[in-house]
């Protein structure tokens, strides 16, 4: 079967690099933008299966990437995990208006993160672990 | 031509020759007053709504109201209003609680003459203004102290991501296998960063305590099952340390009204701060019980068999940035932050805490959180002559995730439905209710309506409208919406509140047994509803209620390796 590709988003080269490790040890396949403007040219290009999303980011920061994604008819159904180390009490209400489908806070649980990873990937049920190949 | 506007000052006297005299003064001391007397508290009250005066001047008795409570009611109507007293007596034990209260000052009747007078009321109005002023500038300090702590959070939680990611892909082995002693070691490391992690919330819950930000949202919870989770997460953590740690809850506690979020983390704290001091052989026990004294609220403690709270420390440990000074614990002190954090949560449910210790003995924390009542909740709705209106409806909104698209943050999706029935309703006419849930299946969410038939189908519309507006909720989940009508509850049905939570009640098992609701869930729901009415059969004030909800997954843990025990660390 084909492995799930996840698309990192975030200007934080170590972040990425150890998301990238996390994800890839637990087989999914990713790609990365490193701004806005990428994060959006890369949607398009990869068509991820989900997006793995920062906040605080150049050109372009994840409000705006989230509404770009909203306004765009095939990118609109990629569901997207938000994580960032902005605080919750200020930005959670507002970026999942904003259409993300979950909200972490760096740093997050692998656990847990992973958990909802597979959630968002699986079509089946949540808490099967079908998709969850680690 | 004085282009100045004329002060406006509300006289508020029922003795006709006072009123003019303190006018005549009044004129005497100023040209450009402009006096408004009324002489009854009511309607100065409503004066007082319609125009923000310079000052109040207030006689203590009238005929609606006398005494302290003449000047509370108002001070508590405009707090930011100067008051001056003008009384008949000469009470300094009155005067001096009217002072510490608010008021700006106290002056005897007959006492003054038309230059005091306008001096009492200039230095009335200063005083007042200065004190806005500064309260005005300690709120904003309060408020770029938070923002500024939110953005250095921020800051440090960036690097600490990334000492937390790698840490644990090194001890998750996605790097090769690491020798058993390094693994030690960078638990150790992981640990740390854990401690400073929780640094960085206390100081940000600290500070939203000081500036009334911390936000609770009250659910309707089975205290049992959220106790529960907060040992399940510590269990690991007491096992370590050798310690036993137990729960007991008393059989037959009804449902109550709390954030489970909040309660877990109050819980967590408090327990992980009897762990701490508990030597190893000791017993910490968590306890639920109801109040002999006070049957509006159920009792939860933390007892645990350490070295005791000294008599002195009682009351400082619930401080910002109390340190016991005789710790002599290896373990590395935390900022002081926890308790008080704790105690503002225990507050902002409407509850209170408090420690018993014995030194050498142990300690036992105890605080406590209102229990569900339907009467509460459903007073605004309730008619001047203590009944409910006539004219009842029970709307029920069932929502069921859609399953292609899983359950990821459930949470949202019911507050965004909570939202939506928020701005549905008319506050001053229909309560939302607790929601009720399944374990995965619908969530339940019902509304009392003060409608009759009509009305009803207007809310249903708007209802279903808002619910066919909002898109991203349509993609996540189906929505059923019912409306039940309640048999009225005239004067004469005693008690009413009685009557109305039978009828919930029963229109929620029709519902529950014929929808989605997992029956196992509902079935133990309602069996607590039956106690809770069963407990107090003859009382208005049953605690009984129509929903509580099994609390999923909010252990708020961010931190732990990947699926090894994560929660042990907090």
């Amino acid at each position: 079967m084909e492995q799930p590709k996840i698309l990192i988003v975030d200007d934080d080269p170590e972040l990425r690099r150890g998301l990238n490790l996390r994800l890839r040890a637990n087989h999914y396949d990713t790609a990365y933008a490193t701004d806005g403007v990428s994060a959006m040219a890369m949607a398009q290009k990869e068509k991820p299966d989900l997006i793995i999303l920062d906040i605080g980011l150049p050109a372009g920061d994840g409000y705006v990437v989230l509404d770009r994604l909203q306004e765009n008819a095939t990118l609109s159904c990629i569901p997207v995990i938000v994580l960032t180390a902005r605080d919750p009490q200020y930005n959670k209400d507002r970026i999942m208006r904003a259409g993300a489908t979950a909200f972490f806070q760096k740093p997050a649980d692998n656990f847990e993160l992973l958990g909802a990873i597979r959630s968002v990937l699986n079509p089946r049920w949540p808490g099967t672990a079908a998709a969850a190949p680690s | 031509m004085d282009l100045k506007p004329a002060a406006h000052v509300l006289l508020i006297e029922d003795n006709p020759g006072d009123a003019d005299l303190i006018r005549l003064r009044l004129v005497e001391a100023s040209a450009d007053l402009e006096v408004a007397c009324v002489s009854r508290l009511s309607s100065g009250l409503q004066s007082l709504a319609e125009k923000t005066p310079a000052v109040v001047l207030l006689d203590l008795n009238l005929p609606d109201s006398h005494g302290a409570d003449t000047f509370r009611t108002v001070l508590k109507k405009a707090p930011t209003v100067p008051i001056v007293v003008l009384s008949g007596l000469e009470d300094e034990t009155l005067a001096t609680k009217a002072v510490h209260q608010g008021v700006q000052d106290y002056l005897v009747k007959g006492n003054f003459d038309s230059k005091q007078l306008a001096r009492a009321i200039r230095y009335a109005i200063e005083r007042q203004a200065l004190l806005m002023s500064l309260d005005m500038s300690r709120k904003q300090q309060l408020q770029f102290k938070d923002e500024f702590l939110s953005h250095v959070s921020h800051e440090l939680r960036t690097p600490l991501s990334s000492i937390h990611q790698f840490v644990t892909i090194l001890l998750d082995g996605l790097a090769g296998e690491i020798p058993a002693e390094q693994r030690e070691h960078l638990g150790t490391v992981l640990g740390s960063a854990n401690q400073l992690l929780t640094m960085i919330d206390d100081l940000l819950e600290a500070t939203r305590a000081e500036s009334g930000k911390l936000r609770v949202e009250v659910r309707c919870i089975a205290i049992g099952d959220v106790l529960q989770q907060a040992v399940n997460m510590l269990q690991v953590t007491a096992t370590e340390k050798h310690i036993s740690l137990e729960l007991k809850v008393e059989a037959g506690i009804p449902l109550v009204s709390a954030d489970p979020e909040r309660v877990i983390q109050i819980l967590i704290n408090l327990i992980d701060n009897a762990l701490k001091f508990t030597p190893p052989g000791g017993a910490v026990i968590v306890r639920a019980s109801l109040m002999v004294k006070d049957s509006d609220h159920v009792c939860i403690s933390v007892s645990d068999t350490g070295r005791g709270v000294s008599p002195e420390s009682k009351h400082l440990i619930f401080e910002r940035l109390y340190q016991d000074p005789k710790s002599s614990d290896s373990s590395r002190k935390g900022l002081g932050l926890g308790l008080y954090i704790v105690q503002e949560l225990v507050k902002l449910h409407g509850g209170r805490i408090w420690v018993e210790s014995q030194i050498g003995r142990g300690s036992a924390f105890s605080f406590t959180l209102p229990l569900f009542s339907l009467s509460k909740l459903l007073a605004p709705i309730v008619t001047p002559s203590g009944t409910l209106p006539d004219a009842l409806v029970l709307v029920t909104v069932e929502v069921t995730p859609k399953p292609r698209n899983g359950l990821p943050q459930w949470n949202n999706v019911r507050q965004q439905c909570m939202d939506i029935l928020r701005n549905c309703v008319n506050p001053d006419k229909d309560i939302v209710l607790p929601a009720l849930s399944g374990d995965s299946g619908s969530e339940v969410f019902m509304v009392v309506a003060s409608a009759d038939e009509h009305g009803a189908n207007i809310l249903l519309k708007r209802i279903s409208g808002q619910f066919e507006r909002c898109f991203d909720l349509q993609s996540r989940v189906s929505v059923r919406i019912f409306a039940d009508r309640l048999a009225s509850c005239g004067p004469d049905t005693e008690p009413p509140m009685a009557q109305l939570e039978q009828q919930l009640a029963s229109a929620v098992t029709r519902l529950t047994s014929a929808s989605a609701v997992q029956p196992a869930i509902a079935k133990r729901e309602f069996e607590m509803i039956l106690s809770g009415l069963a407990a107090k059969p003859e009382t208005v004030n049953s605690k009984s209620i129509v929903t509580a909800e099994p609390i999923k997954s909010p252990a708020p843990t961010k931190r732990g390796t990947n699926g090894a025990a994560q929660n042990t660390d907090r």
